[in-house]
């Protein structure tokens, strides 16, 4: 009997000490590259490296300017067309479509888009925005069409806040006419839209051609919406019900319900949400590489191809250069901060509302 | 009293504009299917399936090409990645729900958790950089010395080595899907509801009897989430490998030869693809890439809400 508690005991303090070991072990890893990457990093940071254009190959010096500048403005419209897409999806399926099939696949796709290889976005957008159709440009067209939607809807929302404000001093009794005054809205914007459409196709159709920086943000757009999608549908569905019930039971439409009591209580958590999903696109290589491309020089036009510092970083470190190694370790310092910070700052906004939470 | 009908545009319009975000996911997950299929379509009609899986050429010059090299990278790199970092993944994620003091637990947590945010491109260069020569001048020479000499299993270490290689570019993606591994087991361990441990510790079970017949038992299905889901991001991965395997289109049977992988191939010749059949078969790549981790991805989510469902009940 003795024996073989002394056994079982041996072997639990073994199989112990192993995980521990193990644990050890993976995180010598991790740590070690941590400190390779700031230890190399610092070591080649300079003032030169943000405020210079790259040098030509083989000459010393230059900086990566073009590529922070361009990294930043590709992640910022990502973001544009992102989030909103990806909180208003996100609003339907936790809301309107709460429970339904239609919000468990889109759910459980978006999940899954989460995780799929960003290499293969990068080719879905290369062939719709980047490789030209015979002689159809559709990356233009596109273009063109999602700025004419965008501008719609933007002219629809001042429109209704116009009619709205006109019509709230009059009274109307006829629902029919309520009716009447939406539907004639709803086709004034369309219209607006198309007649926009069809103004700005010829202007703009031919501006977007190739590699460029639009197809490289939507790449990332593509990456961020289900990440967005899926923060916002979580905590949305935190909000207690009773909330809404008790709003609903003062009048309010489900519109202001979401906007003035969902959104408001649930904003942290989809603040949250967005900063992740930005940390999650900001080192993001492989969509790049076939949409936003690369370019020596420095640009902010987003309709030409744009440098980024992830794409910088693959050339330089594969480069034969000593002094690209040094800049790509520098930019890899920065980019790993950059991320690790609003990591961080995401994580201790969780923390700090969640454990307030927790504690009530 | 005077009735005020309020125009209800803005309630019906931001309903339709958030159900027509909502399509637009749907939308773009089929059109990625149908897009790439159109793109593809020239090489299938022309090496068709099997043929183009298991053929080992890819030699634009002749245009020739087949998925077997690529695939198979892609395929041993994951398994030995997996090999690498699921003892590892599950060990940390034990260690920090079971046996780390409390203290350490929360900053040993968020160290995994950022590690798991840090670019796969960070982890590809330090490889190149660091690992590379280490493996060259040290951890392949050793290999080769000892388990090379064994007769069948040696045919796995042969050749020059150049630090380059298959097994370099596993480890690599080893290290970097731990993190992941680590925290969903560790979410999946931690769920195991105290009442059950309690009850086996009471019937004398040591720490380890307790981890191994209890909790593993319980969050089984939470783990092999977790494992598959890092399958499935192990597959996709694209700069981690990019760097350190050579991009070397043949099969070889040596882990310590340069080799290559479907993201590997579709990094480097994408934009150089000169010809329609050409950039035809890098898209077929991306194709099988996609639906492979789809499948897999699939699978992991199965698993998550199969383990979901068990908690709740």
């Amino acid at each position: 009997m003795n024996a073989t508690v002394k056994r079982r005991k041996i072997i639990s303090l073994i199989a112990l000490s192993l995980s521990t070991g193990a644990a050890l072990f993976g995180l010598f890893w991790l740590i070690f590259i941590l400190f390779d990457v700031i230890r190399n990093g610092i070591a080649g940071l300079s003032l030169d490296l943000f405020l210079k254009d790259p040098a030509p190959p083989g000459v010393e010096g230059g900086g990566l300017r073009n590529a922070f500048i361009g990294q930043l403005e590709i992640v910022f419209f990502a973001t544009i067309i992102g989030v909103p897409l990806g909180i208003l999806a996100g609003t339907f399926i936790a809301e309107y479509a709460r429970g339904t099939k239609f919000a468990r696949v889109v759910s459980i796709l978006s999940d899954i888009m989460v995780s799929v290889p960003s290499i293969v976005v990068g080719t879905f957008i290369y062939s719709i925005l980047v490789k030209p159709i015979g002689s159809i440009n559709l990356g233009g067209f596109l273009g063109v069409l999602f700025l004419s939607v965008v501008i719609a809807i933007i002219f629809g929302g001042i429109l209704n806040f116009v009619v709205n404000r006109i019509l709230n001093n009059i009274s109307i009794k006829n629902p029919a006419t309520v009716k009447l005054i939406n539907l004639s809205v709803v086709l004034t914007t369309v219209l607006f839209g198309l007649i926009t459409f069809i103004v700005l196709f010829p202007k703009f159709v031919d501006k977007i051609y190739g590699f460029n920086g639009w197809a490289g943000a939507s790449a990332l757009a593509f990456i961020m919406i289900p990440v967005v999608l899926r923060t916002t549908e979580d905590m949305l569905t935190l909000v207690p019900w009773t909330l809404r019930e008790a709003a609903f039971a003062l009048g309010a439409s489900y519109y202001r319900v979401i906007k003035d009591i969902v959104y408001r209580s649930a904003i942290t958590g989809i603040i949250t949400g967005v900063i992740l999903s930005i940390s999650r696109v900001a080192g993001e290589t492989a969509p790049l590489l076939f949409t936003s491309f690369n370019n020596q020089f420095f640009t902010t036009n987003m309709n030409e191809p744009i440098a980024s510092l992830t794409v910088m970083i693959f050339t330089y470190a594969m480069g034969p250069y000593e002094d690209w190694h040094k800049q790509a370790w520098a930019s890899a310092l920065v980019i790993t901060l950059f991320i690790l910070l609003i990591t961080v700052i995401a994580r201790s906004i969780i923390h700090y509302k969640f454990g307030k939470h927790k504690s009530q | 009293m005077k009735r005020i009908f309020k125009v209800p545009f803005a309630d019906v319009s931001f309903g339709f504009v958030s159900f027509l975000s909502a399509l637009l996911i749907l939308i773009l997950i089929i059109s990625v299917f149908i897009v790439l299929y159109k793109e593809s379509s020239p090489a299938i009609e022309e090496f068709g399936v099997l043929k183009f899986i298991f053929t080992e050429d890819w030699n634009p010059v002749k245009e020739i090409f087949g998925a077997a090299a690529p695939l198979y990278g892609t395929i041993v790199t994951t398994i030995l990645a997996l090999l690498f970092a699921v003892p590892i993944g599950i060990g940390i994620a034990i260690f920090l729900s079971e046996i780390s003091p409390s203290f350490l637990k929360t900053p040993l947590g968020v160290a995994i958790e950022m590690l798991a945010a840090i670019p796969s491109i960070i982890y590809g260069m330090w490889g190149l950089f660091t690992l590379a020569p280490i493996m060259k001048n040290y951890v392949e020479p050793f290999i080769q010395k000892t388990l090379g000499q064994i007769p069948i299993i040696g045919a796995l270490f042969q050749g020059d080595i150049m630090g380059v290689s298959l097994f370099t570019a596993s480890v690599i993606l080893g290290i970097m899907i731990i993190p992941f591994i680590a925290s969903v087991s560790r979410d999946a361990l931690n769920l195991t509801p105290n009442i059950m441990k309690e009850s086996a510790y009471a019937v004398g079970a040591t720490k380890w009897e307790v981890i191994k017949d209890v909790m593993i038992p319980y969050s089984k299905l939470g783990i092999y989430g977790g494992i598959v889901l890092a399958l499935g991001r192990a597959l996709g991965e694209t700069m981690a490998v990019a760097f350190v395997i050579g991009h070397n289109p043949e099969i070889n049977l040596s882990l310590f030869q340069p080799a290559t992988t479907i993201t590997v191939t579709l990094a480097n010749e994408f934009t150089e693809a000169d010809t329609d059949l050409y950039l035809s078969s890098l898209f077929y790549l991306a194709l099988i890439l996609f639906i492979l981790s789809f499948v897999i991805l699939a699978v992991a989510k199965y698993f998550l809400i199969k383990a979901e469902r068990g908690f709740k009940r």
